[in-house]
């Protein structure tokens, strides 16, 4: 049974009047003093004190005593889904069980993380629970941001009606859930990779082949197929033999490069670098996995994370996952995580880095390190000076300095042949990537 | 690619930068920013919020009374606003007979002073604080006249008294039995004038948080009946065992005429038995037999017979 400030104030105001009524001889003192103390010994006992410390038994036996009222409480829980999106809905469904023969007036809170928003419905109700009923109470969370979560646990408590004294009593139910990052439609990123790999697949790599796309026209030699010559060319050409060349389609081995260090988490916890490169990767995953290529990913923080190179739909929410575990930590030089991927991945494909480009003076090696080796590399970051001078963080002065140091940086990177792009706070995917490849 | 790492602890990165020239990257901006400004103030925002607490709230862990902001009363609160009003006046009316100003700190001053009158418009002053205050704190449900309101109710009643019940009002009735009959329905009322005005504070907290959809509440009736049948069980249990107390001096000399009527109409007569001193006994028997009850768990036990019943 634990004591409220309002049981304490008045046990205290009891007893202070008591002993000043007796050293004045004053029994009107005293007789307040006697109200008020039966007043909290009455509302102590309808709270079922349990003094288990003065019958001798264990600890585990007075758990039990201490909250008898609430054992026979039980609770279920249900979450229409285990994994959404941010910004989706989950509806929970809490399902409370009164065991006993009598009727329980009950505060009961379903513990909720601390990010999630109630679109509907309450996780904290009063209630009054009758003898052997069981009730229902449904609330509708809403995830603004990605992660690991869980639900639970479910805290009850009861109390007189003066709210003196209350148990209370932890139901250990938990429900864990994962918020993926939210995916922006693109329509086409505008990324291919130079090297063809064994099996075609929809990603047009610029090279002449067995294609769809028209690539080239060239004179006929021996061998060419019939239905390749194209006659309109070939008249103009005085007789000259042309064919049609089509691009030559390829799965694609697409890498995306998280920045998941301590410096991409600076702006506002819902506008951030890492918000908003977790968002771009788990868009791009979508987009080239859905083209058949195969995606890796890489995060890097305090520790380097990746997931080798697959297609499927099994591998987005691989990926996603990883997406939605990404915490801002550490801070590993992307040098270091550029020297242990290129050995694995093939010359040519295409690399995307998501990064506020920050606190790493080995940035600009790895981008000529990567390019050296062929690597098509793409550069998306958002820019977290603008985070913060929307958050007012940072003043007009300290903002311009630092811009022009970053734009410095990207044309840096440029004149090392990647594309980069200052990905502004309300810009789209789309057009950032568009921006990046210079169209 | 790389199989997946993890928990390898920090990276060691001392190897990329020995010998080598770092080329141009973005600065730590945090430095920057602290360092680029024209003045050297440090910004307004840089410097995050301190709130010192007052050593008010050092002591009581927290602010005594928090300013709160309520919707419009709903039913349960206006009834609750209306029941601690009239407590409040009666309360009040009790207050002023049963409080005589002899024996008070002020009234000792304004004799010093010479001033007698001056003693009785204190003590007059302080029940009107009381009752104003009361009803600012009920209606404007503001917590902090409210502790105003109980301060002034019971500073008003420190007196040094005899030994004798003693009342404000000459034509209050005499009889013991009477007396302290009032003594007991002024501090019942005074205990229920502070439970209800908490209770108002208590039911606008809840109502605000039903309304803003914080808090759902299932049956708020029953909920709400359950408070009022307390508020009238509970002061007459309060009533009964103050009584008990507080008619010692009836009850011990009963007792004892079972065995002996000599000794009980001594102690009858007792002048120490009919005092304060009288009701300290009685109170150390009362509590006594209630403390047994707790030290043999019979709450607990009442309450697991209730449960385990089925």
């Amino acid at each position: 049974m634990a004591w409220s400030r309002k049981s304490a104030m008045f046990a205290s105001l009891s007893i202070a009047m008591y002993l000043l009524g007796l050293v004045l001889r004053n029994q009107q003192l005293v007789t307040v003093a006697v109200v008020l103390l039966s007043f909290l010994t009455w509302a102590a006992m309808r709270t079922a004190h349990g003094d288990v410390s003065s019958t001798g038994r264990r600890i585990e036996d007075s758990k039990i005593d201490e909250g008898i009222q609430l054992q026979n409480i039980a609770a279920l829980r249900k979450i229409s889904a285990a994994r959404v999106f941010e910004d989706g809905e989950i509806d929970v469904t809490l399902r409370l069980q009164n065991r006993s023969n009598i009727s329980k007036v009950l505060e009961l809170r379903d513990r909720v993380p601390e990010v999630m928003r109630i679109k509907k419905g309450a996780n904290y109700v009063l209630m009054e629970i009758g003898p052997q009923r069981e009730t229902e109470i449904s609330y509708t969370i809403e995830a603004p941001l990605r992660g690991f979560y869980t639900i639970g646990p479910v805290c009850i408590r009861v109390q007189d009606e003066f709210g003196l004294f209350h148990n209370e009593r932890e139901i250990q139910l938990y429900d864990d859930f994962l918020v993926f990052p939210k995916m922006e439609d693109i329509k086409d990123a505008m990324i291919k990779s130079r090297v063809p790999k064994i099996f075609t697949g929809a990603v047009n790599i610029r090279n002449p082949g067995e294609g769809s796309n028209f690539y080239n026209l060239r004179e006929y030699l021996p061998g060419d197929p019939m239905r390749k010559i194209n006659w309109k060319a070939t008249a103009r050409q005085d007789g000259k033999m042309m064919v049609n060349e089509f691009e030559r389609d390829a799965v694609s081995d697409v890498i995306l490069i998280v920045d998941s260090r301590e410096v991409s988490e600076t702006g506002p916890v819902s506008r951030n670098s890492l918000v908003y490169s977790t968002r771009a990767a788990a868009s791009l995953a979508q987009y080239f996995l859905s083209r058949r290529d195969s995606v890796g990913l890489v995060v890097y923080g305090d520790e380097i994370v990746s997931v080798d190179r697959d297609t499927g739909k099994k591998q987005l929410y691989i990926l996603l996952t990883k997406l939605a575990g990404a915490m801002a930590k550490g801070n590993t030089p992307l040098k270091i995580v550029t020297n242990r991927i290129m050995p694995h991945i093939h010359r040519g494909s295409p690399i995307i880095i998501l990064s506020p480009l920050e606190d790493d003076p080995t940035i600009v090696d790895a981008v000529r390190d990567l390019r050296a080796r062929s690597f098509e590399v793409t550069i998306l970051s958002p820019s977290s000076l603008e985070f913060e001078f929307d958050a007012r963080r940072l003043d007009r002065t300290g903002y311009e300095v630092l811009k022009t140091e970053r734009d410095i940086l990207m044309t840096e990177l440029r004149g090392l042949g990647a594309y980069v792009m200052d990905w502004e706070p309300d810009m789209l995917l789309y057009t950032a990537l568009a921006g990046a490849r210079g169209f | 690619m790389a199989e997946e790492v993890e928990g390898k602890g920090p990276v060691d990165t001392s190897n990329l930068y020995e010998g080598k020239v770092v080329r141009s990257s973005a600065p730590s901006r945090r430095k920057a920013a602290g360092t680029l400004k024209k003045s050297t103030d440090i910004p307004e925002d840089a410097v995050p919020e301190v709130l010192v607490p007052s050593w008010v709230e050092t002591i009581f862990g927290g602010p005594v009374v928090a300013k709160r902001d309520f919707l419009a009363p709903d039913r349960m609160v206006v009834s609750l606003q209306v029941w601690s009003s009239a407590a409040l006046l009666i309360l009040c009316f009790l207050t002023f007979m049963l409080t005589p100003v002899s024996g008070t700190a002020w009234f000792a001053v304004s004799n010093i002073v010479g001033m007698d009158v001056l003693g009785m418009v204190f003590h007059l002053g302080l029940i009107l604080i009381g009752l104003v205050g009361g009803f600012y704190g009920i209606f404007q449900r503001d917590q902090r006249a409210m502790l105003a309101s109980y301060i002034a109710l019971i500073v008003v009643t420190i007196r040094f008294a005899g030994s004798k019940v003693e009342f404000g009002l000459s034509f209050l009735p005499e009889g013991e039995v009477v007396q302290k009959i009032l003594l007991i329905l002024y501090a019942i009322f005074l205990v229920m004038y502070i439970e209800i005005s908490s209770g108002i504070i208590r039911f606008s907290i809840l109502d605000t948080s039903i309304r803003t959809g914080e808090v759902y509440v299932m049956n708020v009736n029953k909920i709400s009946g359950r408070y009022s049948r307390a508020l009238g069980i509970t002061p007459t249990i309060a009533g009964f065992v103050a009584m008990l107390t507080l008619f010692i001096n009836l009850i011990v000399p009963a007792f004892v005429g079972i065995f002996d009527q000599v000794a009980a109409n001594r102690l009858k007569e007792s002048v120490e038995l009919t005092s304060v001193y009288g009701v300290a006994l009685g109170t150390i028997l009362v509590f006594m037999i209630i403390a047994s009850m707790f030290a043999i768990n019979l709450p607990l036990k009442i309450q697991q017979y209730l449960e385990r019943q089925s």
